[in-house]
Order: structure tokens, then sequence, then C-alpha cells
């Protein structure tokens, strides 16, 4: 047969479709792991019980994932932050607050965007790094809506009186709040969720959203809790109230 | 056409060895740069948890763009059927296949893990721009090196055959590689349909743009007679794909600029973006783009050597800049997470970021130019890679005969 330019053309149309089946198949059929297990962990929160000057669910997760501080701003890396917001252009607005973490997205861009799959979804709905696995490219930074990521972008000395119960850390890869998944593996809370409940705040209630006896779930019926940025699609497995 | 005869040059003289030891030495800032990188982090570049992609991404998309526009050019002959430009294509398909070397260079070595450059080997995401431009650029690079093969067994059937599966490849890689940027959704700097397309026509224009400059600088250098014909007509396409360019840039902005989400985003890039919009206004369009097309097409400059030299190298910086400005200002800008109210944080969430590249960056950069320079003069020393004589056939044609000056 003679190969000629027309059959190179449709050689090149067969491999340009099957490069874009993939994706595409991905997101119509594509059920994700958590509601194939009927789980989904996850987390309400109430601004409206978070104090803006408590940083005590931050503390607790640094403390508990031996997370450390740097002191270049740009370069420090946060699993849980604080962040304090008012209404634009309202002269006066009182200052409020509200911890944000990696939200476990059911539909995670950063799991999208990873090359070599080191981000994935476990059957619970927790968003993992596998960090002997990331080649530290830092889509994922780039692509998450939420800023829940940080690449460790220095060498770390072991704390010496670190928790010895979560992975040490090496520069070069991206990580991220675990949801705790070390400690809800063992049927405990979230470290922040833990510190917070102990300030009498209790202002993260942390459970299985598709359980309807947990408190998450009653909190979600109240229809007064809402996703960050619902509109982009990712379905947080974090929600809010009082924003 | 008559049968051209390649050679390889003497390369005996003192301005060849010159030029191969500044190559080596600009070459070796590479090794240094990634090896400073690997040891010490991402804190000796301006890349932060703001800002994660910094030059070397801004370095690996301009190569990968020079590349394709080298590969036309290589693929004008054997695969268009413009025969006067097969003088070129060995010496134009060994270029592109250096560019997409020093491109994966690039990419791989400002990973924070460069050793796990066997995982993605091993692991695949179909969702992922880079898993799939993996898959891209390897590909293109293969079928580039054999193309040469073909060109250097003379066997035009497969010449034309693997010159055209390259092409056909080159536009997935220039998609996929302004897909990297487009299909990231949440940053209005960079969520754009166009970028694929608009990526293609600056990747032929800048390509054109070294093609002229090596072309006029490596017979300039050998001696070897060379009709000044092909700079003008070069030049003449480099101005045709200039154009695309600012449609596309034209288009992309205004319907960014359009809807009053994007207000904020539109016009830190156009109008209060400090040195962005500088390099926007002044680097990108003014110097990048208007004026170096103008020139080019311009009856009178666009018949001068000169100029067109000129116009060359401002397409090139231009592009360069064009590059920085894709990947930069997008991270530069605060996320969205709460629209409609003013937020703060430790970690900078809704402040813009800062970025500036370091001296490790630019070694890196720099390095990256050294390894190509230093692959193209060793190659066209090793192999017969130039011909001996670039002369277009005279069958005079109007438009033509005033251009060689």
């Amino acid at each position: 047969m003679d190969f000629d330019r027309r059959g190179f053309l449709k050689l090149g149309a067969v491999a340009a479709a099957g490069t874009a089946i993939g994706p595409v198949a991905a997101a119509v059929t594509g059920q994700s792991p958590a509601a194939a297990a009927g789980k989904r962990l996850g987390m309400v929160i109430d601004a409206d019980k978070c104090p803006t000057d408590c940083t005590a669910c931050v503390d607790a997760c640094r403390k508990e994932n031996n997370v450390p501080r740097f002191t270049e701003p740009e370069l420090d890396m946060h699993w849980i932050r604080k962040i304090k917001f008012h209404p634009k252009g309202v002269e006066g607005a009182q200052e409020r607050s509200f911890p944000a973490m990696c939200f476990h997205c059911e539909n995670p861009p950063c799991a999208h965007v990873c090359p070599v799959a080191a981000t994935f979804i476990r059957p619970d709905g927790i968003v993992q790094v596998d960090k002997h696995r990331c080649i530290g490219c830092r889509y994922c930074i780039v692509a998450c809506p939420y800023k829940a990521r940080s690449f460790v972008s220095k060498p770390v000395e072991p704390a010496e009186d670190g928790n010895p119960n979560v992975p040490s850390r090496t520069h070069g890869v991206v990580e991220k709040c675990t949801l705790c998944a070390h400690r809800v593996d063992e049927g405990k809370e979230p470290a922040c969720v833990e510190a917070c409940r102990a300030t009498g705040q209790e202002a993260m209630v942390f459970g299985d959203l598709h359980d309807q006896a947990s408190a998450a779930a009653e909190l979600l019926r109240t229809g007064r809790a809402r996703q960050l940025r619902a509109d982009l699609g990712c379905q947080p497995g974090v929600y809010y109230m009082g924003l | 056409m008559a049968k051209i005869k390649y050679t390889r040059i003497g390369g005996d003289s003192g301005a060849y060895y010159g030029f191969m030891i500044v190559s080596a030495l600009v070459a070796a800032l590479l090794p240094i740069a990634a090896l400073t990188l690997y040891v010490n982090g991402h804190q000796v570049t301006g890349m932060t948890n703001q800002v994660p992609w910094g030059m070397p991404i801004v370095m690996a998309i301009y190569l990968i763009g020079a590349s394709a526009g080298s590969l036309v050019l290589s693929a004008m002959s054997t695969v268009f059927g413009k025969t006067e430009y097969k003088p070129f294509a060995r010496l134009a398909s060994l270029l592109a296949v250096l560019l997409i070397v020093a491109a994966l260079m690039a990419i791989i070595l400002d990973w924070g893990r460069p050793d796990r450059i066997l995982v993605p080997f091993f692991h695949f995401q179909p969702r992922s721009m880079f898993s799939l431009n993996a898959i891209l650029y390897n590909t293109y690079m293969a079928i580039g090196f054999l193309y040469l093969v073909a060109l250097f067994q003379e066997n035009d059937l497969w010449s034309k055959r693997l010159g055209l599966a390259a092409v056909i490849i080159a536009v997935g890689v220039h998609s996929g590689t302004g897909a990297i940027f487009g299909f990231v959704y949440v940053r209005e700097l960079y969520n754009s349909p166009l970028l694929p397309p608009s990526f293609i026509a600056a990747a032929l224009s800048s390509g054109t743009a070294l093609m002229i400059i090596i072309l006029h600088h490596t017979f300039g250098a050998t001696g070897r007679p060379f009709d000044q014909r092909y700079i003008t007509g070069l030049g003449r396409l480099m101005g045709l794909f200039i154009l695309v360019v600012l449609y596309f840039i034209f288009i992309e902005n205004v319907t960014r600029s359009y809807a009053p989400k994007n207000y904020e985003a539109a016009s830190f890039l156009l109008l209060h973006g400090g040195k962005y919009t500088f390099y926007f206004w002044g680097g990108l369009i003014l110097m990048g783009l208007v004026v170096p097309a103008a020139l080019a097409l311009n009856s009178v400059t666009g018949s001068s050597v000169r100029w067109i030299l000129a116009a060359a190298w401002m397409q090139l910086i231009g592009v360069l800049m064009e590059r920085y400005l894709i990947v930069i200002p997008a991270q530069i800008l605060p996320l969205e997470l709460l629209p409609g109210m003013e937020i703060t944080s430790d970690f900078m969430d809704g402040q813009y970021a800062h970025y500036s590249v370091s001296l490790v960056e630019w070694m890196y950069a720099l390095g990256l130019f050294g390894v190509v320079a230093f692959g193209y003069g060793l190659a066209i020393r090793l192999w017969p890679m130039l011909p001996e004589e670039a002369l277009i056939n005279d069958t005079p044609s109007a438009g033509a005969d005033g251009a060689a000056n």
C-alpha cells in the first residue's frame, strides 16, 4: 500500500481522537471512588463561631503534621490558614474569619492535572498526595482554586519533638492537608477539629457527609451551608455557614 | 534542481573555536544552576508558593515554540514542495531536535525531584496536559530525529512521510503546550481556548525569526555562497505570522476585557500591572510584534537584510516576553476565593504576588541557550548539515529582484 500524505493525515486524526477521548470519557462516565464507596468525609465550618484572633486549628495542624514555619512568608507552607474577610467597598464593615484547608474535592483539579497520578482520591473521599511519586512539577498548585497546596522549597530538618505518626518530608515535592488521614483511620477527628472543639467554639464539624446520622450531614440539611466557589464544579467536601 | 552537496564545516578557525568555547561555558551554567536548585530547593529561585512557575517554564515553552518554526521551514521543501528551501532541510530539522531536547531539559531540571525522571514513564494521567505532552514531546523528538536520518539518507519518500508526521505532531505539541495554561479554568489570565492556536502562531513567527538569524550568520561565518533572497522571503513569512499573532492577542484580550468579572485581571495586564503592563505594550506589542511586522512587510526595509535581521531579533525577544506574559501574570493575580469579599491571610490570600527572575534562573535560561548553540556548532562540524551553497535558481520573479542587498 502506498502510504501517502492522505494516509498520514488519517493516522494523525486517529491519534488526535485517541488522546482526546481519555479525558472526555473520564469526565462523562467517571464516578468518583468516594461516591462508589458511599462514604464522603468532609466538614462543615461555621464562620459565625470562628473568632478572628483564634488560631487554635492552625497551631494544632502544624504540630500534628510537623509543618515547619519558614521565615519567608512567600515560601511558607500552609496546610490550613485563617482567612479574614469583609465585604468589598463597605466602609467600616466588621472583619470576620474562617479556616481554609484542602477541601478534598470530588472533582479535584489538582488530581486531574497531576501528570503521574501522585494525587489520588481515597474511597472515603480524602484527596491524598503520594509524596514518593510526586515529581515536583507544581502543576497542582497552579490548578488548585483554593490555594490548598504548598511546595517544600527548601530542605527541612525533622523536628526533635515532632509527631512520629506522620511521614517525614523532603524538599522538592508538593504537600497539603491530609484531613489527618492517619488519625481518621484510627477513628479520631482531624487535629484542627479537635483543637477547635477544645476552645469551646465548635466551629468545625467533621464527619461523613453521606451518613444522614452524622452531625455534619445534619448541618448540611439546614440548607445554610455552602461550598466556596461552587460555580467551578469541583464539589469541595468542606462546607461553610455564616459567610 | 541540481543535486545539493552537503559538507561538514572545516571547524578549524579561531572564530569557530571561540564560538564553541563560549557556547560550552554558557552551557555549563545549566548544570550548575540545576544542581544548585536540586540541592537547595526552589528557594534559590524567584519561584514561591504564590508563583510556583517561573523562568524555567517560560524557557521551556519558548524553546518548544522555536522548535516548531524550524521544523516547518525544514518541511517546506520535503512536505510542501517549496524546493528552493531544500538546502536548509537538514539544518532546520537539526535545530528543531536540539530545541526540543533543550525544552525537555528545561522542564525536567525544574522539577522538585528530577531524580524521579522515570516516574512519568510508569504512571499516566490522561486528563493531565503534562502527561499528554510527555507523550507528544517525546514522539515529536523521536520523529524529528528519524526525519533527520531520512534527510541524510536522501530518501525523498521517507523524508516526506516523516516530515509530514513531524508537522502533524508539532501541531499537537504546540496546541498541547498552550493547553497547559488554557485549561486552568480558575485563573482568568490562563483560561482561554485561544491559547493553543495563538501558541502555534507565535511558535511559527519566532521559529522563522530564529532561522533568519541562524542562516545569515552560519553562511556568513562559513563563507558559503548564500542568496540573500532567502532572508527577504523568510522575512515576509515572519511578518505574516506576526500579524496572526497580533490578531490572536487582540481577540483574546478584547474578549477577556468584555466581562465585568474579568475587569481586574484584564486591567492588571493592560493598564496597571507595572512591569507586566510595560512588557506587554512596550516589549511584546511594540518591539516584538508591530515594529518587526512593519519592518518585514514594508517594501523598503523588507528588502534589506540588515533591517530584517533587526526585525528577527526584535521578534525573538518579543516572543520570549510573550511566553513570560503567558506564564507569570496569571500567578501574580490573587485567586477569587470569596467573590465580593476582601480577603487576607498569612498565606497572602487576596494579595498580588511578586516574582522576579533570580540569578540561578538567569543562569538556567542562558545555559539552555548555550546547550543549543554548542549542540548546533558541534553537529555542523561532525556531520554534513550545511549545503556548499544556497542559491535560488534564477527564474526571475517580480518582487524578488531588488531583494539582494
